[in-house]
C-alpha cells in the first residue's frame, strides 16, 4: 500500500498545481485586452439601459470585480480570496443575482446529463468495438466505417440531426429545454417523467458520439489484444473462448482508460454545445447567455467551474486506473 | 512395447494465405509416441516443427487447415472430433502444449491462480474452488516451484519462472501426452537445466504420459529423448532411436545435422564439423520428388523426378530417401 | 522515397480519403469559377426549400403549350397520406361508409365519397373541438384542390380598369427554358435568403483556411516544443512536459472561449481566429514528437553526429527531423481537422470570427440553429453544413489513418 501512497499523493498534487494554473488563467487572459476593460466592458453591458443608478452600479461592479486601480498582484490576491469564501462576483446581466447562486442550479443539470452520457457512451462504444474485433465479418465491415464516419461529427451536429429528426419530424421527443415550460421543479411524478422525457434527445446524442469514437479505438487495441500469445496459449489450454474474450476486453480496456482521460476535456466541450443546440438548462446554455449578454464574471465563473469539473473527472479517472492496473502496483515495488 | 499414447498417421495440414493460396505446412507424417517415452523432433527453422505440434493438438485456428490423416490419443481418434469436443475434452486433459516464450504466454493481468482455475473450469466446471487451490499448491510443491507464485501476476514473475510456471499450468490436469515446442530455448543455462529437470520429474512422476520435444538444438535432444524424428521442408525425412539418430544416422540431412554439432561428445568430437548450404524450399510450390534435392551433396538426377516414400528397416527405424542402406552407407564410407 | 509515395497510394483507407479530400477541395476551387454569384448575396426569401423558382408573370405572358395531361387528377395525388387516412376513418366513423366501400388508394373515388358524405352538421360523437375543426380544414382544402372554378388573369388600361381575355386553360403548360427569370436553389436559402450551396462553398474554403491556419501553427509550435523537449531532456524536457500536461487536462474548449473572448468582437477576424485555435492546440503535437525524439535520440548515427562534434541545430534538422517528419505529417492532417471542428464550435457559441464578408461552416450552422431552422424543417439550412464538416474531417482522418498504416506496418489489418 505503501507504494500506492506515493502514486497517488504524487498525482493530487499535480492536479491542484493544474488548478492554481487554471485559475491564473481565468483571472489573467481577460485582463490582457487592451485597452480599459472596465469601460469598454461596461459600455457593452449597460448598452440599453435607462436607469442611471443601475448603470452607476454596474460601473462600481466592475470597478470592484477589476480593481483597476489596484495593482495586478493586489487584484489576484482579491480574487483567490473570493474564490476561496465561493463568491465568483455578481452577474451582470442577471443582476444582483451572485454567479454562484446562477452557476449552482446549471451545474447539477449539466453534470447529471453529461456524466451518466458519457459513461454510458464510453461501456457501449467499447462493448461494440471489443465484439466488432471479435466476431469480424459482416459486423466490422458494416459497422466499422458507419461509426469512423459517426466519429467524426461534431458533437453539436449530432445533436442538431436529432432534434430534427425524431424531434421535429417523428416528434417522438420534446425539442428543448430540460422540463415542460408549463412546469416549475418539484419532486412530483409528473415533474420527473417531465425531466425524463426532455432527457432523452440530448442524452442520446452525447452517448453516440462517444459510442463512434470509443468503439473504433476499442476494435484497435482488441485486434492487437487478440494476436498476443497468451489469447493463443489461453486456447490451446482449452479455455472457452467466452472466457477469453474477457481476458482481452479487460486488458484492452486498460489503455481506453487513460484515453478517456486525456479526451474527457474534448468531450466536455462538445457536450455543452449539444446543450445549446437543446436550450437545456445546463452549463452550456448559460455560457452561451453570458457570452452573448457579456456578463464577465459569469463567463469567468462558467470557465472555472467548467475547468474544475474536468479535472476532478481526470483524478478520479486516474485513481480508478491505478487501483486496476496491476502493473502499476508492480511498478510502484521495484 | 508399451501402450502407444501418441500415433499419428500420414497427417496432412496447409496454411491458407488471405489471397487463398495454400501453402503446405505438413506433409504425410506418421509418428508413434509410447507411455513413458520421449521422443525428440528436431530440424531447422521453418522446417515445420512448431506447424506439426499444432497440427497434432487437433484444434486448427485459421490459416491452418487440417487435410487429411489420423491423430490418435491412448486410442482415441481426435481427427473427426468437432472443435468444442476437442476443446473441451482433448485440450489440456488429454493432449497438452507449451508454446515457444512461454514468457509472453501469461495475460500480464492475471493471477496465476486465476488462470488455473479457468483452465480447470473449463474442463470441469463443477471443481470446487478449494479442491483448485489444493492442487495447485500441490503440484507446484511437487515441481519445486514456491506456491507464493500462485499469487502473483505474471508481470511479477522472472523469466525462468514463468517458463516453468506454464509448464506447470500445462500439465496440471496430468495429460496424457505433453507437446514442448522450444522450452528452453529462450533461458540461460541454468534456468535450461531447471526446465529439463522439470520436465523430466514430471515425466517420472507419471504426471503426463509421453512427451513430444521440439528443438533446433540438438545437442539437448540426445541427453532428454528417448527417440529423435529429423523433420525438412514439412516432412519426416529419418526417425529412430537418440543413440542411432546421434551416432548412425542414414538420412544425409541428418548427417549433415549431426555434423554441424558443436559439442564435447565422445564419438563426434573427432568428426570434422560440416555446413549444409543453401535453404529450405518454398512450401509453396513443393518441388517434385525430394525436397532436400537442391542442397543434398549425393544427388541423382532420379531424385528430382518422383516423390520419395519412407523406407522402414530395423527397428521402428525409418528414413526418406531414394538411395538404399547400403548405397549410403558406401557414400559414406568413401568421405 | 518514391516507394513511399507508391504505398500510400495502394492503402486503401488514404485513397479513399484522399479522393473526398480532393472531390471537396476542387469543388471550393471550381464551382466559384462557373457560378460567380456572391455568396452572400440575399437573393432568395427566407428559408426557401430548395427547388427551382420561376417568375409567375413571365409565365403568365410567354407561350402556351397544350399538354394532353390530366392535371386534376395529379391535383388530387397530392394530397397527403395523413390526410386520406384522416377522411377514411371520418366516412367510417361518421360517413356512414362501410370499410369494404372505400379504398385509400383510390384518391378519386375516395375524394368523391368525401364530397357526397362529409358534412360539419353531422354529429361527430367523441371528437373534440380542434379535430372538429380540423375536418373542417381538410375539408375546404379538398374543395379547394379539385374546384373546377376558373381562374383569370386580369390587365388594367389605363384608366385603371380592370378586364380579362379568358380563363387560363388547365392543360396550359410553359416550357421553363422560355422563361428568363428563373433561379435555381439546389440547396435553398437560408436565414438571410443567401443560396445556400453557394454559400457552403465558399463556407467549406474559409473553414479549410481557418484549418490550415491553425494547423500550420499548432504543428510548428508542438515540433519544436517536442523537438527541444525530446533530445535535450533534462530540466528543459521537465518543464515542457510539466507545461504540457497542464494544457492537456485544462480543456482548450475552456481556452479558447477565454480568448476570443478577451480579444473581443472587432479584432477576432478569421486569422486571428485560427491563430488563436492554433495557440492552443499544440499540447497533442508536442507528445507525440517528443516521445518520436526520444526514441531516436540515442540511436546510434545521432552518437556518431555528436562525436563528430556537430551543432546542436544541425543534428536536429538532419539526424531526427526525418524521422520525426511522418509523425508530422499525421499531427498535422489531424490539427488541420480538428482547427475546422473549433472554429465551428467557436461559432455555434458565439466567439467565431466575426465578419459579414465571409462565411465559415460554423457560423452557417450558428445562424441556422439561431433562426430555429430545425423546428421550421427547413432541413437545407443544416444538414449539408454538418454533412460537410463530417465529411471534410472524415476524409483527413482516413488519410492519417491510411498514412500511419503506411508508416507502421504493424497497424495494417
Amino acid at each position: 500500500m505503501k507504494g500506492y501512497k506515493k502514486y497517488y499523493s504524487n498525482k493530487i498534487i499535480w492536479y491542484l498545481l493544474t488548478f492554481v494554473v487554471a485559475v491564473i488563467l481565468n483571472f489573467i487572459l481577460p485582463r490582457l485586452m487592451p485597452g480599459n476593460p472596465v469601460s469598454a466592458i461596461a459600455i457593452r453591458a449597460t448598452k440599453g439601459m435607462t436607469s442611471q443608478t443601475a448603470i452607476q452600479k454596474v460601473y462600481e461592479e466592475y470597478a470592484n470585480t477589476f480593481g483597476i486601480n489596484q495593482p495586478l498582484y493586489v487584484q489576484f490576491f482579491e480574487f483567490v480570496k473570493n474564490l476561496f469564501k465561493g463568491n465568483l462576483g455578481v452577474s451582470f446581466m442577471y443582476y444582483p443575482r451572485t454567479v454562484s447562486d446562477i452557476l449552482a442550479k446549471s451545474v447539477w443539470w449539466t453534470i447529471c446529463l453529461q456524466l451518466p452520457a458519457i459513461i454510458v457512451g464510453w461501456f457501449l462504444g467499447n462493448i461494440l468495438g471489443a465484439i466488432a474485433a471479435y466476431v469480424r465479418g459482416v459486423w466490422d465491415k458494416g459497422i466499422l466505417p458507419s461509426f469512423l464516419f459517426l466519429s467524426n461529427m461534431p458533437a453539436f451536429g449530432m445533436a442538431i440531426l436529432l432534434q430534427f429528426f425524431f424531434g421535429v419530424y417523428l416528434k417522438w421527443f420534446p425539442t428543448a429545454l430540460g422540463y415542460g415550460y408549463d412546469m416549475n421543479p418539484n419532486l412530483s411524478l409528473k415533474f420527473i417523467g417531465s425531466v425524463i422525457y426532455h432527457y432523452q434527445l440530448p442524452f442520446w446524442s452525447i452517448v453516440l458520439i462517444t459510442i463512434g469514437g470509443q468503439a473504433i479505438g476499442m476494435r484497435s487495441m482488441s485486434i492487437y489484444e487478440l494476436n498476443e500469445d497468451y489469447v493463443k496459449y489461453s486456447r490451446f489450454l482449452g479455455i472457452k473462448d467466452s472466457k477469453i474474450v474477457k481476458y482481452v476486453f479487460r486488458n484492452s480496456m486498460l489503455p481506453q482508460i487513460t484515453g478517456l482521460a486525456l479526451s474527457l476535456g474534448t468531450m466536455v466541450g462538445g457536450a455543452l454545445v449539444s446543450e445549446i443546440i437543446f436550450s437545456y438548462p445546463g452549463l452550456g446554455t448559460t455560457l452561451l447567455a453570458a457570452i452573448s449578454g457579456r456578463d464577465y464574471p459569469l463567463i469567468s465563473g462558467c470557465t472555472l467551474i467548467i475547468t474544475i469539473m474536468v479535472l476532478i473527472a481526470n483524478l478520479a479517472v486516474e485513481i480508478l486506473y491505478g487501483f486496476i492496473d496491476p502493473r502499476v502496483k508492480a511498478a510502484q515495488q521495484d | 512395447m508399451g501402450k502407444i499414447m501418441l500415433e499419428v498417421n500420414n497427417l496432412n495440414t496447409k496454411y491458407i494465405t488471405r489471397s487463398r493460396e495454400g501453402i503446405f505446412a505438413v506433409n504425410d507424417v506418421s509418428l508413434k509416441v509410447e507411455e513413458g517415452k520421449s521422443l525428440g523432433i528436431a530440424g531447422e527453422s521453418g522446417c515445420g516443427k512448431s506447424t506439426l505440434a499444432l497440427s497434432m493438438m487437433g484444434y486448427y485456428l485459421s490459416p491452418l487447415h487440417y487435410i487429411s490423416g489420423d491423430i490418435i490419443i491412448d486410442g482415441k481418434n481426435i481427427s473427426g472430433m468437432k472443435p468444442e469436443d476437442i476443446r473441451k475434452n482433448i485440450l489440456g486433459n488429454e493432449i497438452s502444449y507449451i508454446p515457444q516464450a512461454a514468457m509472453n504466454a501469461l495475460n500480464p493481468t492475471q493471477k496465476i491462480i486465476s488462470l488455473i482455475e479457468d483452465v480447470i473450469h473449463a474442463h470441469n466446471p463443477k471443481a470446487a474452488i478449494k479442491d483448485i487451490h489444493d492442487l495447485a499448491r500441490e503440484r507446484f510443491e511437487l515441481l519445486g516451484l514456491p506456491p507464493e507464485v500462485l499469487k502473483k501476476h505474471a508481470v511479477e514473475l522472472s523469466g525462468g519462472m514463468k517458463q516453468r510456471t506454464v509448464i506447470a499450468i500445462s500439465t496440471i490436469l496430468s495429460p496424457k501426452v505433453l507437446i514442448a515446442d522450444e522450452p528452453s530455448s529462450a533461458l540461460d543455462v541454468t534456468s535450461q537445466k531447471m526446465v529439463i529437470k522439470m520436465l523430466r520429474s514430471l515425466m517420472e512422476k507419471g504426471l503426463i504420459k509421453s512427451m513430444v520435444f521440439i528443438t533446433h538444438e540438438l545437442p539437448l535432444l540426445y541427453n532428454v529423448t528417448d527417440d529423435i524424428m529429423v523433420m525438412y521442408a514439412g516432412q519426416i525425412v529419418e526417425k529412430g532411436t537418440a543413440k542411432e539418430m546421434v551416432f548412425d544416422s542414414m538420412h544425409p540431412y541428418s548427417k549433415g545435422l549431426m555434423g554441424s554439432i558443436i559439442v564435447p561428445e565422445a564419438g563426434i568430437r573427432n568428426k570434422k564439423l560440416s555446413v549444409i548450404p543453401g535453404t529450405p524450399p518454398n512450401l509453396k510450390h513443393p518441388p517434385d520428388g525430394c525436397r532436400f534435392a537442391e542442397r543434398c551433396k549425393y544427388v541423382k538426377p532420379e531424385c528430382t523426378l518422383t516423390n520419395v516414400a519412407t523406407k522402414v528397416f530395423g527397428n521402428d527405424r525409418m528414413y526418406r530417401c531414394i538411395y538404399s542402406i547400403e548405397q549410403l552407407k558406401e557414400v559414406y564410407a568413401d568421405e | 522515397m518514391k516507394n513511399l509515395i507508391k504505398q500510400v497510394f495502394h492503402s486503401p483507407k488514404f485513397v479513399v480519403g484522399f479522393v473526398i479530400f480532393i472531390v471537396i477541395f476542387f469543388m471550393i476551387i471550381f464551382y466559384p469559377l462557373f457560378i460567380k454569384a456572391d455568396p452572400l448575396d440575399m437573393v432568395g426569401g427566407l428559408f426557401n426549400k430548395p427547388g427551382t423558382y420561376v417568375a409567375v408573370k413571365d409565365v403568365v405572358q410567354t407561350d402556351e403549350y397544350t399538354l394532353k395531361i390530366n392535371t386534376a387528377l395529379a391535383r388530387l395525388k397530392s394530397i397527403s397520406i395523413a390526410d386520406k387516412q384522416s377522411m377514411v376513418d371520418w366516412l367510417i366513423k361518421f360517413g356512414n361508409v362501410k370499410k369494404t366501400e372505400v379504398d385509400i388508394d383510390e384518391v378519386a373515388t375516395l375524394v368523391d365519397l368525401w364530397q357526397k358524405n362529409y358534412s360539419s352538421k353531422v354529429v361527430q360523437k367523441g371528437l373534440l373541438a380542434a379535430e372538429k375543426m380540423n375536418y373542417v380544414r381538410l375539408n375546404n382544402k379538398i374543395n379547394q384542390l379539385i374546384n373546377s372554378g376558373d381562374v383569370y388573369i386580369a390587365t388594367k388600361d389605363k384608366d385603371g380598369v380592370l378586364s380579362s381575355t379568358k380563363p387560363l386553360d388547365p392543360q396550359a403548360f410553359v416550357n421553363t427554358k422560355d422563361i428568363v427569370n428563373k433561379k435555381t436553389f439546389i440547396l435553398g436559402t437560408d436565414n438571410f435568403g443567401r443560396d445556400v450551396l453557394t454559400e457552403l462553398v465558399a463556407a467549406m474554403g474559409t473553414s479549410l483556411k481557418i484549418g490550415l491556419v491553425a494547423g500550420t501553427i499548432a504543428t510548428l509550435f508542438g515540433l519544436v516544443l517536442g523537438l527541444l523537449a525530446g533530445y535535450v531532456g533534462g530540466t528543459l524536457d521537465d518543464f515542457i512536459m510539466f507545461v504540457t500536461n497542464i494544457f492537456t487536462v485544462i480543456p482548450s474548449f475552456i481556452l479558447l472561449v477565454l480568448i476570443s473572448f478577451s480579444v473581443g468582437e472587432s479584432a477576432r477576424g478569421v486569422m486571428l481566429t485560427a491563430a488563436i485555435i492554433g495557440f492552443t492546440s499544440w499540447p497533442w503535437t508536442t507528445r507525440s514528437v517528443r516521445s518520436q525524439v526520444i526514441s531516436l535520440r540515442n540511436r546510434n548515427h545521432v552518437n556518431l553526429s555528436k562525436l563528430s562534434g556537430h551543432s546542436l541545430p544541425r543534428i536536429i534538422l538532419t539526424d531526427i527531423l526525418p524521422y520525426v517528419a511522418s509523425y508530422v505529417v499525421m499531427a498535422f492532417i489531424l490539427q488541420i481537422s480538428s482547427g475546422i471542428l473549433a472554429e465551428a464550435q467557436l461559432s455555434m457559441i458565439g466567439l467565431g470570427p466575426a465578419t459579414t464578408k465571409v462565411s465559415t461552416l460554423g457560423l452557417m450552422l450558428n445562424w441556422a440553429m439561431a433562426y430555429k431552422a430545425p423546428l421550421t424543417g427547413s432541413w437545407w439550412a443544416f444538414l449539408p453544413v454538418i454533412l460537410a464538416i463530417t465529411l471534410i474531417s472524415f476524409s483527413l482522418n482516413l488519410m492519417n489513418t491510411g498514412l500511419d498504416q503506411v508508416f507502421n506496418p504493424q497497424l495494417r489489418d
